[in-house]
């Protein structure tokens, strides 16, 4: 089964454009992210830009209305993930655990939906999902 | 670049009520014109966090949260990955999505290593490169 890793930095919410996390911080959370690739559980990982580079577009009446960052009422904010593959939710925790994060940054653990999860019916309405995720691109990096 | 978009969490989603066949089909299909204009990498759901767990981190010690968060406004209910050419863009693609009302969702750009200038050593980014190699091929 497939689980997120979601961290979320306590103050990210507030950071001026263009922030960057420090070195040393990187380097040790490099060295984390070789210990999962090494164990076979990392499907992919990615860092985010501060809230403030980016936007909230709400569908009130379906009508969508964008709102540009920082989310001044945003308590708890997104700052990157990991997608891993593991046997158990014991296991994703445990991972989680072993990461090098600060006193100020929270793991949330949440599970992925896998199309063999759904009833029949939906499993039905949503066929060619499926076939979709696969033609999705990978990144282009250089 | 490349921006993450989150689609929050709602009462539903966190009460795991699965989407209707109208709603999938809507979302089948904007999926689909995504994927044709090259700017789906991926896109994924999330259980509701009655199934997840969160994780705390002080001196060295680590207290582990079963879910639901109940507490949290900000809880994410799934995301896609998109490649486009600026946030503007991305916003665009945003717009034309079939969400009805309440639905909130939050666009945020990807770090890329070139992002890093020149704190991002060689050694760092050889790392990079090999671990990202790795989970490709994993894929």
């Amino acid at each position: 089964m497939r689980f997120m890793m979601l961290m979320i930095p306590q103050g990210y919410e507030k950071a001026t454009p263009g922030t960057m996390p420090d070195a040393d911080a990187v380097a040790r959370m490099m060295k984390y992210n070789e210990s999962l690739q090494k164990a076979g559980v990392l499907l992919a990982l990615d860092g985010l830009h501060p809230p403030s580079m980016g936007a909230r577009v709400t569908f009130a009446g379906g009508k969508p209305k964008v709102t540009d960052g920082p989310f001044a009422e945003a308590k708890e904010v997104l700052g990157g993930y990991w997608m891993i593959q593991v046997k158990s939710k014991e296991e994703a925790v445990e991972w989680a655990s072993r990461c090098p994060a600060s006193a100020s940054e929270t793991i949330e653990i949440r599970q992925v939906q896998e199309f063999s999860d759904f009833p029949s019916d939906v499993q039905k309405a949503a066929a060619g999902f499926v076939e979709i995720q696969a033609q999705s691109g990978r990144p282009t990096r250089s | 670049m490349r921006f993450m978009v989150l689609v929050k969490a709602d009462k539903n989603s966190e009460a795991g009520v699965l989407p209707d066949a109208k709603i999938l089909a809507a979302m089948g299909k904007y999926n689909e014109e995504l994927v044709k204009a090259g700017v789906m990498l991926a896109g994924e759901g999330l259980h509701a966090s009655s199934k997840g767990a969160r994780v705390r981190f002080a001196d060295g010690k680590t207290t582990v949260i079963d879910g639901p968060f109940t507490e949290a406004k900000e809880l994410i209910a799934g995301f896609w990955m998109w490649q486009v050419k600026s946030k503007q863009e991305a916003i665009d693609w945003l717009k034309r999505a079939p969400f009805g009302g309440g639905t909130e969702i939050e666009i945020r750009q990807v770090f890329e290593p070139e992002d890093f200038g020149a704190e991002f050593t060689p050694e760092l980014r050889e790392q990079e490169d090999r671990i990202r190699a790795e989970i490709g091929r994993k894929r």
